[in-house]
């Protein structure tokens, strides 16, 4: 019996002309397993979901679905899982329960069956009252259900949600990740889920894998990645990030008991054993150098401190996106606006209702938490910043590694 | 294929018939034309070479195609639409046949269609048309109209595919439907065109549509006519068919 049910070897997907969405990606998910892929826009998340749920081919690589191979057998894949794309791909004119039903009809499922699994996931979504109105007069949160509801309408063993809370509220959000944690351990449904929200995949997935440039950084549990980063987290936000502060974190790193520096915007990530005994020694080490500090924050390392380190950007920051005008979309060859969308691996819709540079204003209220004031200095005017975030790949030079 | 295809026509409809407005909006610009047409060129048939009768007689069955022309070229825009919104992925995550999802929409908008030139059919007999009273020559009038929304609803639906933008689709649905009407024999009988447009007039599909339907429901029938229009209306719009299902299948990245 084979117990993985999604296997990846290799993948790699390249999009006309040379740009490698997914670079010899490898990744397996075990039976009833929640595992998230976390990583930047752009990182190849939606692509690799796109890939799985067979609506993209790819270039080499194999990939199988519970023991089927999606390139051979896309119909058998098909009926084995479930997709819940970023875009909600419900339609608003029909009503709840016609979009079921088409579901169903879709999946090829017998019409006593559909009508019992239709009451059977309204009930269990709490969509009883609005199965008959139309969809257009449904919450966000309300459709994200019905979304995931469409989705289970053929048993699936396998749900892929691709950021399944994006542009959802607190409450919504809660109640959703409700939902999938049951329907994970209720159930047994594998679930691979991409997020944007560190939150999320901390309290939902077995497993993490942070994905970036179309790769695999690093998977485990989320302690294990927490552990991954020993010792204590320091970050010093600066007014700004000149000659005084960069050769103030060239000495800092010279010295014995800081074991990794990442530069992020105007704010100095310091990893170290024990931080409250580096903190006197960091002021010290500050005043010496006539560095002004604005503030300083200590803490137990975090997945965004995980993320920082294998994707060379934080979660914290928000990131820059680049939207093609109009016409750089059109110019492309052979209808781009599809391709483009998908290039950037996060559904950039042209209806703007679901931009990520939306999302990730939206996330910031929501991440409570100790780093909350390196928020601070980090806006998306800020040069320094944009500079950083451009040059967002890990290389070794930018993390320091202390050998 | 089949049972797909009937799930996701039925969908189509459901949502059209929802919305009655809004199909009747597509009328309005054919009655327009109707209205003033019918008055501005009222004394046209008296100049030779026509056959002296109404001219909303002669320029109905033009109407008609008119009509086909603007409900089915829109087509298109609404599955630009369903790619935006994530539907068409939802679809073809599905193990539905990729057929079935072109062939609903363009079966969806030529019944829209039939059901559009049967409101202006009884308009323009209010108007004064002399229409053929005669069932089987109504129905067969109704297959040509079917074709050609099928015809011109896979041609919208292969350029969106293409083409991927809204903008020029609108174009080229306006491009579609305008000059091919004025290079048909539809508002003017082909006597009075200047020699060039005679040739387009010639290989302009339209052209045959019109007298198809020309013949059934106004003049004493002639069935070679028809069935010359019926068989190159099968041609046309069984191409235009199958380059839109090709043009959708070859869409996976």
């Amino acid at each position: 019996m084979n117990n993985h049910a999604i296997l990846i070897n290799k993948l790699t997907k390249i999009y006309p002309p040379n740009h490698k969405a997914i670079d010899e990606l490898e990744l397996s998910v075990n039976n009833s397993e929640v595992m998230a892929l976390l990583g930047p826009n752009g990182a190849g998340k939606t692509t690799t979901i796109r890939v799985l749920s067979t609506l993209s081919g790819f270039d080499s690589g194999q990939v199988m679905i519970a023991g089927l191979d999606v390139d051979i057998a896309p119909d058998k894949v098909r009926q084995t899982i479930g997709v819940v794309a970023q875009q909600t791909g419900i339609d608003f004119f029909l009503t709840g329960r016609e979009n079921m039903l088409l579901q169903g009809h879709l999946y090829h499922m017998q019409k006593n069956d559909i009508h019992n699994r239709i009451h059977e996931l309204a009930e269990y979504f709490e969509l009883t009252g609005h199965l008959d109105n139309v969809v257009s007069t449904y919450s966000g949160g309300m459709r994200r259900k019905l979304d995931i509801a469409t989705a289970l309408m053929h048993r699936p063993n396998i749900l892929f949600l691709d950021e399944p809370t994006l542009g959802l509220d607190i409450r919504s959000r809660k109640m959703l990740w409700k939902h999938i944690e049951e329907l994970n351990s209720n159930f047994g449904l594998t679930i691979l889920l991409t997020t944007h929200y560190l939150e999320e995949a901390d309290s939902l997935s077995d497993r993490v894998a942070i994905i970036n440039a179309g790769k695999i950084r690093i998977i485990g549990t989320p302690d294990e990645l927490k552990n991954s980063i020993q010792g204590d987290s320091i970050v010093i936000s600066f007014e700004k990030a000149d000659s005084g502060e960069q050769s103030f974190c060239y000495l800092a790193k010279q010295q014995a008991y800081i074991k990794d520096v990442v530069w992020e915007g105007n704010n100095l990530h310091l990893y170290v054993a024990d931080g409250a005994e580096c903190v006197p020694k960091l002021m010290m080490l500050a005043s010496q150098n006539h560095v002004e500090v604005k503030s300083l924050a200590l803490s137990r390392p975090s997945l965004d401190d995980v993320f920082l380190k294998y994707t060379g950007s934080s979660m914290q920051g928000p990131q820059q996106e680049t939207t093609d005008e109009w016409w750089k979309q059109w110019a492309g060859k052979g209808g781009s606006k599809w391709q483009d969308k998908w290039k950037s691996g996060d559904g950039k819709d042209n209806s703007g209702e679901n931009t990520s540079g939306e999302s990730w204003q939206q996330q910031w209220p929501s991440d409570e938490g100790a780093q909350q004031h390196t928020n601070d200095s980090s806006s998306p005017s800020d040069p320094q910043n944009q500079a950083q975030q451009e040059n967002a790949w890990p290389d070794k030079d930018r993390w320091g590694n202390k050998s | 294929m089949i049972a797909d295809t009937w799930h996701l026509f039925n969908k189509y409809m459901r949502i059209t018939i929802r919305m009655p407005l809004w199909s009747l909006f597509t009328l309005i610009q054919p009655l327009i034309w109707l209205l003033i047409f019918a008055q501005l060129f009222k004394n046209f048939v008296q100049l030779p070479g026509t056959d002296g009768n109404n001219y909303i007689d002669f320029m109905m069955p033009g109407i008609l195609i008119m009509t086909v022309l603007f409900g089915s070229s829109w087509s298109g825009v609404s599955l630009l639409r369903e790619i935006t919104s994530g539907t068409v992925d939802k679809m073809l995550v599905a193990p539905v046949s990729r057929v079935a999802i072109v062939l609903s929409r363009v079966l969806h908008s030529a019944v829209q269609v039939i059901a559009q030139a049967v409101i202006i059919l009884i308009i323009a007999w209010i108007f004064g048309a002399t229409i053929t009273m005669n069932i089987a020559y109504l129905l067969l009038s109704m297959v040509i109209i079917f074709l050609l929304g099928v015809a011109f609803a896979s041609l919208s639906n292969g350029f969106a595919i293409t083409l991927q933008r809204e903008e020029p689709l609108v174009m080229i649905g306006n491009l579609m439907t305008l000059p091919l009407m004025f290079l048909s024999s539809a508002f003017v009988p082909k006597t009075f065109m200047p020699d060039w447009i005679q040739v387009i007039a010639l290989i302009n599909p339209i052209s045959y549509a019109v007298e198809a339907i020309r013949t059934v429901l106004i003049d004493v029938p002639d069935m070679a006519v028809f069935m010359k229009g019926l068989i190159i209306l099968l041609i046309f719009s069984g191409t235009a068919l199958a380059w839109a299902v090709t043009a959708f299948n070859s869409l996976r990245d």
